[in-house]
């Protein structure tokens, strides 16, 4: 599926009339063009800020106040840096890697629904779709790896390649188990099913297991700390993206801490209730007032901080733990989270079945 | 002798190393959050701005140093120990010999910085602790002679023969001072080996910080 295909496809959603199509088109291609620049600046500034602190440093403190500009002189650097290609490099290839990367991310982004009418693309399959394109990202990886010409590259790539293929389940498997509680694949209705509460508490320990399975193995489907063995630096100087420099080493940078927000925007979605605010209850019952109370605060607000939380969270994994070794990383997958993940869906499926949750309304959802 | 086995911690079977392991996670992460949530736990000085109030560690060597006392008279004997110790000659230690007492004293005592490499061994033998390594680390200047200079304010006995007499005008009889390039320093003209004769026109007695 191709991007202006798809985007088309929004767009006749929303309206059908062929003038308001493409300026809806061209803002929402804008909008999310900058969207995506700036939260890339903020997500590099802040990333090196906690980290410098969870490491008694300082981080950046000489561009701006306290540094504030410094991602903005990093990025002015990286345009005006030169494109530096291997001699032996597959130059096409090498060209293309980094597109596919931040491509995959675009795609993913647009499907995430900032808040009940900021949402670019709300297909009826929006979970699967997300997992689907996500998956394109390793080809950038993959490729960028074996154009490169460089052995460290290859291997960071086939490291990258492994790792992502067989944390893919994991992620899936916890993905599964909203699934099954909500009943639906939209991304807004998996968000309303949780106007009573979000499905991290309101599935007893299910919620819970299938969140942390999703948080590990969605770590390392995007590369980090402490599964950073595609670009661990001790090894492998960079992995995949050695050999690359300038506007094309920026892609990769861009589309890294991107995914970054991307999972954690999903996984806000999934299991924290997206824009929905904390509910519990419905409005009738016990916690009505407090309730009220939360609808105060916008939906955006709301989607941004849970996010951002979940951010966080990956920001003190990433500067708190060490990385693991290949075979520890395997190990991990196949013989915890996996198990771990099946168990918790057959809980999961029993607990839809016999509505055994918390502000259960008759059979599933 | 008894050999005390200590098991080591998170072994066992899987669901024990399992929530061993978590655990560990879980303490490392308080750690971390504590250095984020305590800004008192930032190590980083913003040099130059604090040049002021740096804080320097007591080990710091950046140069080396006489114990001057407070009538500004060292314990130096020139006993030429350091001089000795010094693995790559960075050290001179000129003495005199005054006709009045006939008894050897220091003059100039010449230590080049340009090719010392801060192994504290003069500071560990000197037997009277006349040298000290300071932290004064701003060292650089354009010109290599004036990287080599004299420790001692004065050449004359040591503090404790001065201190015997009490006239002070009769212990300033005593010493003759002297410069920071006094004695053969290459600023004064003395071949030192590795140190260009060119003389850089630029190059004053006066340049450089020290």
């Amino acid at each position: 599926m191709s991007v202006s295909s798809f985007s088309r496809n929004i767009v006749s959603h929303l309206d059908s009339s062929p003038g308001t199509s493409a300026a809806l088109f061209v803002s929402g291609l804008v909008g999310t063009l900058a969207f995506m620049s700036l939260m890339a600046l903020i997500l590099i500034y802040v990333e090196r800020k906690v980290a410098a602190h969870f490491q008694c440093r300082l981080g950046p403190m000489r561009v701006g106040w306290h540094g504030i500009l410094q991602s903005v002189a990093d990025a002015l650097k990286l345009i005006l840096k030169e494109d530096i290609v291997p001699f032996s490099a597959d130059k096409l290839m090498h060209a293309t890697a980094p597109v596919f990367a931040v491509v995959a991310m675009l795609l993913t982004l647009i499907a995430i629904p900032l808040s009940s009418s900021l949402t670019l693309a709300d297909s009826n399959i929006g979970v699967l779709y997300i997992s689907a394109v996500s998956g394109l990202g390793v080809l950038g990886i993959l490729l960028g790896g074996w154009s490169s010409n460089n052995k460290w590259s290859l291997i960071g790539a086939m490291r990258a390649g492994a790792q992502i293929i067989s944390y893919e389940l994991s992620a899936t498997l916890s993905v599964l188990v909203i699934i099954m509680l909500s009943g639906s694949l939209k991304l807004s209705t998996i968000i309303q099913s949780q106007a009573n509460g979000w499905w991290i508490w309101r599935a007893p320990g299910v919620g819970l297991i299938a969140f942390i399975t999703f948080i590990i193995s969605s770590t390392a489907e995007i590369n980090r700390t402490p599964f950073d063995l595609a670009e661990g630096e001790s090894e492998l100087t960079a992995g995949f993206h050695t050999e690359y420099s300038g506007m094309r080493f920026a892609f990769f940078f861009l589309a890294e801490y991107l995914n970054l927000f991307v999972v954690s925007a999903l996984g806000a979605t999934l299991f924290l209730g997206g824009w929905m605010p904390l509910h519990i209850g419905d409005q009738q019952g016990l916690f009505s007032g407090f309730n009220q109370v939360m609808d105060l605060i916008p939906e955006f607000v709301w989607f941004m901080l849970k996010t951002a939380s979940l951010i966080f969270l990956s920001m003190w994994f990433r500067w708190t733990f060490p990385r693991l070794r290949v075979d520890q990383l395997m190990k991990l997958e196949w013989k915890i989270l996996m198990p771990i993940g099946f168990l918790n869906l057959v809980l999961a499926a029993l607990m839809t079945f016999f509505g055994f949750f918390f502000f259960a309304t008759g059979r599933g959802f | 002798m008894n050999t005390v086995i200590v098991e080591r911690p998170g072994t066992g079977n899987l669901v024990s190393r399992f929530f061993y392991g978590f655990k560990s996670l879980l303490i490392g992460m308080r750690l971390t959050f504590k250095y984020l949530s305590h800004p008192s736990t930032v190590v980083t000085q913003q040099y130059p701005e604090n040049r002021k109030s740096l804080k320097l560690a007591d080990r710091v060597r950046a140069q080396l140093k006489f114990e001057i006392d407070g009538e500004g008279y060292h314990k130096c004997t020139a006993c030429h120990i350091c001089e000795q110790q010094c693995p790559n000659a960075s050290i001179h230690v000129i003495e005199r010999k005054p006709s009045a007492t006939g008894k050897p004293e220091l003059d100039t005592f010449i230590w080049r910085l340009d090719s010392c490499t801060f192994c504290n061994l003069c500071v560990m033998v000197c037997p009277y602790q006349v040298l000290k390594m300071d932290a004064t680390f701003e060292s650089s200047v354009y010109d290599q002679k004036l990287l080599a200079y004299n420790l001692s304010p004065y050449a004359g006995p040591t503090s404790g023969v001065l201190m015997k007499i009490e006239d002070p005008e009769a212990r300033k009889k005593m010493i003759e001072p002297r410069g920071q390039y006094a004695g053969p320093t290459a600023l004064s003209g003395y071949p030192l080996a590795g140190i260009s004769k060119k003389q850089f026109p630029e190059t004053t007695h006066q340049g450089g910080h020290l």
